[in-house]
């Protein structure tokens, strides 16, 4: 049984995620680029060039000006959260060339930390929030990826699982020639949610970041640029 | 007294809501409709988005200027009101809504929702604050604004945008119907009031000239209840001696308004499409755009995304880049002592955050008036006065009120602090709310157009 469990999780799944995961993604971002947009309906001011269009776009990804002026709780939690989450999944993503890093454990421990702690955040603030309904499938994805983020941040803790181990895992898998991964439980059931986190991603949440591409446009208009 | 369909407030009649009526289905057909790529040719891409992408984070509430004047009234945020059109569309056009149903917030349409939805899609003005808010650049106003189009499939439109709006001004050249008599009665009074002030200049007030180098076509409300903002165009027009022609309702729409904008894109095509039979009878190498902000937001910008540029051979600008640009070349030569009292500025949403305009009205205040007092906050993050969408030209059963108390109040707070005597603004809407608004809350403070304002400030 605990061998199926095995297979299932260590090596249909991932295949099964990848598969998901890149094909919503690529869908997601077609399907809005060939949606028509006759007509643009722009919010000013606009930007002189290339250049500070892409200054703009990055800002808004990175930055956040919009939460930061109008709701300062939400901006803290979406940095501590998307912080945090970057960080683990680059150092999940170094699997690819390495096995070891310095400090990994360090910093993994306090990224999944902070990510947990910006999903908390996200779960209390819905609940009291006046604004706006939140759905269960609102709960649904910051429930799942909170057991991810503290089981992975406890395994990274207590260090139960040997990198070399996982590097070679996920070499195999990305070779095409799989390999058992490690056997430690709590492992797999974080492995287990952390794919199923993956597949349901492109559907809601993936969606946001697509988003700020196809929303409001940065729009490029010298017309009403301050004339010196 | 009219039933409860949404909030304590009624916008429309139930003559026109029809609330015991039946219309789901006609709802939902006038939907599949909208989120279709050859009846949508205008925004389906930003709506579809909106409707799909939306997290419910709320943020965009503290944007809303009717959420906030409302002391943060739960149905007043925008996504809550857009939520009202966005469940129907997960349960009804989407595959996770029919399968997951409520768990994602999908909902079964029913007669309440549509009812309320009739009055939600106007407690908005599509101000567009909000977007500045979303992380992702979301528009929730516009799915304000799509919802009205569905509603209008339905005839649910007020009446003072379609019947006292849109077709009067088709079918008499401007929504308020003046006659061609009355302008030009209107104009000679203007004529003669600027002549007995200004002693010894000639003033010419040239209507229907083809081939001037400026068609100034104002907001014909402004004709009626903001007269001092005409004889201020026609004094700065005579003071730079420029090529001008104001036009009349002989040569087709004299009304910049457009209210097809708030309700309806089939409209909204039907009033560029009269404006631009007008202008190609009077051939102007500049259609200026009086003082009015939503007229400026579609023959300034939709219409170059709606017209192909054959069929519109002109510049379009706003009375204020006008100005600005005479100012600039030394023509327009102003004393701002003469305009002495503090003033302050209210940048339409039309005309700054949909327009782009922004610097140029300071300029030209700057120039003119000795002490101008920015209101926090401005420019993109200016809130709405509460006149978009429509609101200003409705005021029937108790709409007046919602105006007031929500929109309204917030707003006089920020003009208060200002500690000004005059605002002005360059949006004939904005002023009547303005004015609504003085008199609502008893205000002592003078609402003025810039035209006025500059014309006092000529050195003559």
């Amino acid at each position: 049984m605990y061998e199926y469990s095995l297979f299932i999780i260590g090596i249909m799944m991932p295949y099964l995620t990848l598969i998901v995961f890149g094909v919503a993604l690529i869908y997601n971002f077609f399907k809005w680029m060939f949606l028509p947009r006759p007509v643009m309906w722009a919010i000013f001011p606009a930007k002189e060039n290339i250049v500070s269009i892409f200054l703009t776009i990055a800002k808004r990804i990175f930055s956040l000006p919009g939460p930061m002026k109008f709701d300062k709780l939400i901006f803290t939690l979406a940095w501590m959260f998307h912080i945090g989450l970057i960080v683990s999944l680059s150092l999940h993503a170094k699997y690819i060339l390495l096995p070891h890093l310095p400090f990994e454990y360090e910093m993994g421990s306090i990224a999944g930390l902070l990510a947990a702690i910006g999903s908390f955040g996200f779960i209390i603030r819905r609940y009291y929030d006046k604004r706006a309904e939140s759905y269960f499938a609102d709960y649904f994805a910051l429930i799942l990826l909170i057991v991810t983020l503290l089981l992975g941040t406890y395994i990274r803790i207590l260090k139960l699982i040997d990198p070399t181990q996982l590097w070679s895992w996920v070499q195999g898998i990305l070779s095409l020639s799989p390999t058992l991964p490690p056997t430690n439980t709590l492992f797999l059931i974080h492995l287990f949610f952390a794919q199923i986190y993956m597949m349901y991603l492109p559907f809601k949440t993936l969606i946001h970041p697509i988003a700020i591409f196809y929303g409001q446009k940065v729009i490029l208009d010298k017309r009403h640029l301050v004339e010196e | 007294m009219m039933e409860k369909l949404f909030d304590e407030y009624r916008g429309l009649s139930d003559k026109k809501i029809r609330p015991h009526e039946p219309k789901s289905e006609q709802f939902l057909k006038a939907f599949k409709e909208l989120l279709d790529k050859k009846n949508n040719w205008t925004f389906l891409l930003p709506l579809k988005l909106t409707l799909e992408a939306c997290t419910h984070c709320g943020t965009c509430a503290e944007a809303c200027p009717v959420y906030i004047g409302s002391e943060r009234e739960k149905i007043y945020s925008p996504v809550y009101r857009a939520d009202i059109l966005r469940r129907i569309y997960k349960k009804h056009f989407t595959f996770s809504g029919k399968i997951f149903g409520r768990l994602i917030g999908a909902k079964e349409i029913n007669e309440q929702d549509v009812n309320a939805l009739a009055e939600a899609a106007y407690r908005c003005t599509i101000c567009r604050r909000c977007v500045l808010a979303c992380p992702f650049g979301l528009d929730n106003g516009l799915v304000m604004r799509e919802a009205r189009k569905i509603l209008a499939e339905l005839n649910i439109v007020p009446d003072e945008l379609k019947e006292e709006g849109v077709e009067n001004q088709i079918m008499y050249g401007s929504a308020p119907k003046i006659p061609y008599e009355a302008l030009m009665n209107i104009l000679d009074f203007v004529k003669s009031e600027i002549e007995e002030n200004r002693k010894n200049i000639n003033v010419e007030v040239p209507v229907d000239k083809v081939g001037a180098k400026y068609l100034i076509i104002n907001n014909a409300g402004d004709y009626l209840s903001f007269l001092d903002t005409i004889r201020g165009i026609v004094e700065i027009m005579n003071y730079v001696n420029e090529d001008w022609t104001f036009n009349s309702s002989r040569t087709g729409v004299f009304d910049n308004v457009n209210y097809g904008l708030f309700y309806s894109d089939k409209d909204m095509v039907r009033v560029i499409k009269a404006h631009l039979e007008t202008f190609k009878k009077l051939k102007p190498e500049y259609v200026v755009i009086g003082e009015c902000g939503h007229a400026y937001d579609v023959l300034g910008h939709l219409m170059k995304d709606l017209i192909p540029p054959e069929e519109r051979p002109f510049k379009v600008i706003h009375i204020v880049e006008l100005y600005d640009k005479l100012l600039r070349e030394g023509k327009l030569k102003l004393d701002k002592n003469k305009n002495t009292k503090p003033v302050t500025f209210h940048d339409s949403c039309k005309i700054g955050r949909c327009g782009g305009i922004y610097e140029e009205p300071r300029r030209v205040i700057t120039a003119s008036c000795k002490d101008f007092r920015e209101m926090y906050p401005n420019r993109e993050l200016n809130y709405c006065c509460g006149g978009g969408g429509g609101f200003a030209l409705m005021s029937k059963y108790n709409f007046l009120d919602f105006r007031m108390k929500t929109y309204g109040k917030l707003k006089v707070q920020q003009v208060k602090d200002t500690g000004s005597s005059t605002l002005i603004t360059i949006c004939a809407n904005c002023k009547r709310q303005f004015l609504d608004m003085v008199s609502y809350y008893n205000l002592n403070i003078n609402v003025s157009g810039l035209s006025e304002i500059v014309a006092n400030a000529l050195v003559y």
